[in-house]
């Protein structure tokens, strides 16, 4: 396999653009991202393109033309890719192995996601499509509600974490009021996630991601290509693991071990060759607060049953033994479904970079990004290092 | 014979998709029956009512689409 390092990359703010359309989202992102690479569009070999739902929130398909149309792209291949939430990482890794295989030099890899326009019901209804539609969402389920089942369950378990929960949000709102492109730029207090708007028990609003609009893209290419073009620090892609588990809760081996996020891991930390314990930072997927905890264990950065003490001991700050979300996560910055993945990316390459300007970590050399898709039925895992 | 599950785990809905809008608050649970577990309603919560993991719950009926509904005793 050829190593890949990461050349470009771009993204829009991430937030409520009910005005905006899907190709001014991609324009932005994807223009950002080859000029950020510093190539010509004649150098694309292919366009991976994810999107969750265009389909049902704009009423858009093809979304792989649409987007090399808007980009200039000419007569390259594209495929759309889509993984509920986890979509962004399953194209990058679709792309990461397209050029690992020797098919391509140079690949651009893009995410979208335009939700905000609709109303919430219609959103959660359209995000409800990515769980069991005949044995979830036709009783009633939800994904704030699937995951608050996790949370309860996992109370039961490793005893009541509430209070811990809400300090990821807060954490999470921390870190945003230091990233320009965060959807959140707003201070909240623990009293303030647990007394409120309540959605399922034991989640506030406070507890759940954004519902949000924006467009990231990263451009690709192998390594011995990228050392002559790239112009900042070489992020090259040296782990990548993508498992899998059942659609549904109820038939999963455990509810507060996501399955499909520890084989993922393990086959990322192999492939890269380092343990868990060598990563600087990590961009994780906190679509509700409950996830963020199980996610940080099952990556292995903590013990089980350890996450939530970790978080009140200050561990995950910005300042702690190892950040994580310093992006904000989807919590905060945001969470445009097909373009998550990528966002993450972006963080963990600009960090790397040594661009993340007042955010920026004293020790960034190996990153982090876990995204999972539906009730963590789909997990991608990738890891970063700075050459 | 009545047919009992035992609560696995459990939310409140406070918060819904349109079609359930009238039925909130709803209790959602894993139900665990026979040793299977599924995903039902429970009927017949209260705001008063302590639910925990481990309790017991009686069937009353499925759905249209053959998924268990249960009531709180």
């Amino acid at each position: 396999m050829r190593s890949v390092s990461v050349v470009g990359i771009g993204e829009t703010k991430i937030g409520r653009f009910p005005d905006r359309s899907l190709k001014s989202l991609i324009l932005e992102a994807g223009s950002k991202a080859i000029d950020d690479a510093g190539i010509g569009k004649e150098d694309i070999g292919a366009l991976f393109m994810s999107n969750y739902n265009a389909q049902s929130f704009c009423g858009q398909g093809h979304l792989g033309p649409l987007a090399s149309e808007v980009l200039g792209l000419g007569n390259i291949p594209t495929i759309r890719v889509e993984g509920a939430c986890a979509s962004g990482s399953l194209a990058f890794r679709q792309a990461l192995s397209a050029i690992a295989s020797g098919m391509y030099d140079v690949v651009l890899v893009g995410g979208v996601e335009k939700m905000t326009h609709q109303s919430t019901e219609a959103v959660t209804a359209g995000l409800a499509g990515a769980s069991d539609m005949e044995m979830e969402a036709a009783l009633g389920a939800t994904f704030p509600s699937i995951f608050a089942m996790i949370a309860n369950r996992y109370f039961h378990e490793y005893g009541n974490v509430r209070n811990e929960m809400a300090m990821c949000a807060v954490q999470n709102h921390e870190n945003a009021l230091l990233n320009p492109d965060a959807q959140m730029q707003k201070r909240i207090t623990v009293e303030q996630v647990i007394n409120g708007f309540p959605i399922a028990s034991p989640f506030t609003i406070y507890d759940c991601s954004l519902i949000s609009d924006g467009a990231a893209f990263v451009v690709l290419a192998a390594t011995d290509v990228a050392k002559s073009i790239c112009r900042k620090r070489l992020v090259e892609v040296v782990g990548s693991g993508h498992a899998g588990d059942t659609l549904t809760l109820a038939s999963k081996g455990s509810m507060t071990t996501f399955a499909a996020t520890v084989l993922a891991a393990k086959q990322a930390y192999s492939m890269a060759g380092i343990m868990s314990a060598q990563i600087d930072l990590a961009e994780v997927h906190d679509c509700f607060t409950i996830t963020q905890i199980i996610n940080t264990e099952d990556l292995g950065l903590f013990a089980k049953g350890k996450g939530a003490a970790a978080v009140a001991e200050g561990k995950t700050a910005i300042n702690g033994q190892i950040p994580i979300n310093v992006s904000g996560g989807l919590k905060a910055k945001g969470h445009p479904i097909g373009a998550t993945g990528l966002c993450q990316i972006y963080e963990i390459v600009t960090q790397l970079r040594g661009d993340a300007g007042v955010r920026q970590l004293k020790k960034a050399d190996i990153g982090l990004t876990h995204n999972i898709g539906g009730t963590a039925a789909t997990c991608v895992v990738s890891i970063f290092r700075g050459r | 014979m009545k047919r009992c599950g035992t609560i696995y785990s459990f939310c409140v809905v406070h918060s819904s998709t349109e079609v359930f809008q009238s039925k909130t608050p709803y209790v959602l649970a894993v139900v665990e029956y026979n040793r299977k577990k599924l995903m039902a309603r429970v009927e017949g919560y209260s705001e008063k009512m302590d639910i925990a993991v481990g309790m017991e719950v009686s069937f009353l009926a499925e759905d249209e689409k053959g998924n268990p509904i249960y009531m709180f005793d």
